[in-house]
């Protein structure tokens, strides 16, 4: 007899089909692109230029096995089609998994997960393009907003999404906090290798600490 | 709005196709997720209250996000940048692999986001370099995701206390290495900014911000009402904001005070 597909393995498969469709799509920006000017890249400047960042598609694949159990499998889906990962779909699933008192990892988490992410999707898609057209359209409203008032309040907003996610997390699971802030501020003291390659080392720090305290029975 | 070739209605077109595909993707497992939801009787105020407090815990970020678009829009134009932060793009390091395929495109180690692209080909070349530097977590999630979610589930079940632990610890890693960066991160070498580096703005929003949300929780225990739970985080994130427009506007030789630039 046939095995039922669970929930599970209906998003991997909805999932596999939607990303395959967005690596298409993706592609043919770039195609369409060159075709509209009536130019033709060169190889070797294209390949130069991936070669430079190389960095990214490393972090790439960290990122695809560091978030993903966070995430949720509909959650990763969506979140690495529309980006902003961990400035935006990560805090917003970690709030909504608060909020609603669900676990990652679980079929409610994986729903709670996955509509916080599509939610966060859609508003922020318009509100993007709104502001953008709003800039194009009237550029005294974009000196505005990268005039010295508020360029440097927009700098912030990462640290009071985190700042504020911090509030609940840290005060539920302090034991386990200080060690990963304080091993990460120490890193920085010597170089700050940017925020793509901080985060998996706060990341393993963490769960090294969580480890160890757990098998000394202090957690 | 259509003078420049890199604004011209043909990447408009494209931009539009990008935000259709983008939402439909959204919108789609949403309504799936929320059919699951009901079915494993999750209550509907659970489920609401995840999409407000999502919807409006975006808003913020994606005016930054949208910012973004604009700081790159004078070397090329409006559309490709919005396109890269609609899609797979991310505002932390979308500003360096601009320059990355803009120097290589040039073939000018020099060459920064300061400066207009005029020439289409180069154009169509950074359109390249920028789609094929970021697509391939598009094209190892097909492949492994499922083998990754099996593999922590299986844990799960063998020791779900350690996994509850483990993924507490994931999430705080995460949020420490921000945190850590407000405090002691360093400022961009490349284009430096008023408040990019760790200092007195980014302690700001960071203390105000834990003490707003300590506030609502607080309250919200208090007073056990959905709507304050759902706002919390919004509305911590807009008030640490604007204490930190105020810092910088009535408080400015203090609030350039940078500690790691």
């Amino acid at each position: 007899m046939k095995k039922e597909k669970t929930y599970f393995d209906k998003v991997h498969t909805w999932g596999r089909i939607w990303v395959v469709a967005a690596l298409v799509f993706f592609l043919s920006i770039p195609v369409a692109v060159s075709i509209h000017f009536g130019v033709t890249p060169r190889g070797e400047i294209i390949g130069k230029g991936v070669a430079a960042l190389i960095i990214f598609l490393i972090t790439g694949i960290v990122e695809v096995i560091a978030y993903s159990p966070m995430l949720g499998a509909g959650g990763t889906y969506l979140s690495f089609v529309s980006g902003n990962i961990m400035n935006l779909k990560m805090p917003c699933a970690i709030n909504a998994m608060e909020n609603a008192k669900v676990k990652a990892n679980t079929e409610e988490g994986e729903v709670i997960t996955t509509i916080a992410i599509a939610s966060s999707i859609v508003v922020t898609t318009i509100v993007i393009a709104i502001t953008v057209i709003a800039f194009a359209l009237n550029p005294s409203f974009s000196e505005l907003m990268a005039s010295d008032t508020f360029a440097p309040a927009f700098q912030q907003v990462t640290y009071t999404i985190f700042g504020s996610l911090a509030a609940g997390y840290f005060i539920k699971h302090w034991k386990i906090s200080i060690f990963p802030i304080a091993a990460v501020v120490v890193v920085l003291l010597f170089v700050d290798p940017g925020i793509g390659v901080l985060i998996p080392i706060g990341v393993i720090l963490s769960m090294l600490g969580a480890h160890i305290m757990y098998k000394l029975k202090l957690v | 709005m259509f003078a420049d070739f890199k604004n011209d209605k043909f990447m408009y077109l494209i931009v539009l196709a990008v935000i259709v595909f983008v939402c439909a993707q959204a919108l789609f497992f949403l309504r799936k997720a929320w059919i699951r939801g009901k079915e494993l009787g999750i209550s509907t105020d659970k489920l609401k209250n995840a999409v407000t407090s999502s919807a409006i815990f975006s808003f913020a970020p994606a005016v930054g996000i949208a910012i973004t678009v604009i700081s790159l829009s004078v070397a090329l134009g409006y559309v490709l940048p919005w396109i890269r932060l609609t899609v797979i793009g991310a505002i932390q390091y979308e500003t360096t692999a601009a320059i990355g395929a803009i120097q290589a495109a040039t073939n000018d180690p020099s060459a920064n986001i300061a400066v207009p692209i005029t020439d289409p080909q180069i154009f169509s070349e950074i359109t390249w370099v920028m789609t094929l530097g970021s697509i391939l977590p598009l094209i190892l999630i097909p492949i492994v995701l499922k083998k990754i979610q099996k593999g922590v589930s299986d844990v799960a079940s063998k020791n779900s206390k350690w996994m509850d632990i483990m993924t507490a610890a994931a999430f705080i890693g995460l949020i420490s290495a921000f945190i850590a960066k407000g405090l002691a991160g360093m400022g961009s070498k490349t284009e430096p900014k008023i408040g990019d580096g760790a200092g007195v703005l980014s302690l700001a929003a960071l203390v105000f911000s834990t003490g707003f949300m300590i506030f609502f929780t607080l309250l919200n225990k208090k007073l056990k009402k959905n709507w304050i739970e759902a706002l919390s985080m919004p509305v911590s994130m807009a008030l640490a904001m604007i204490a930190v427009v105020l810092i910088n506007t009535f408080a400015p030789s203090i609030a350039q005070i940078e500690w790691r630039y």
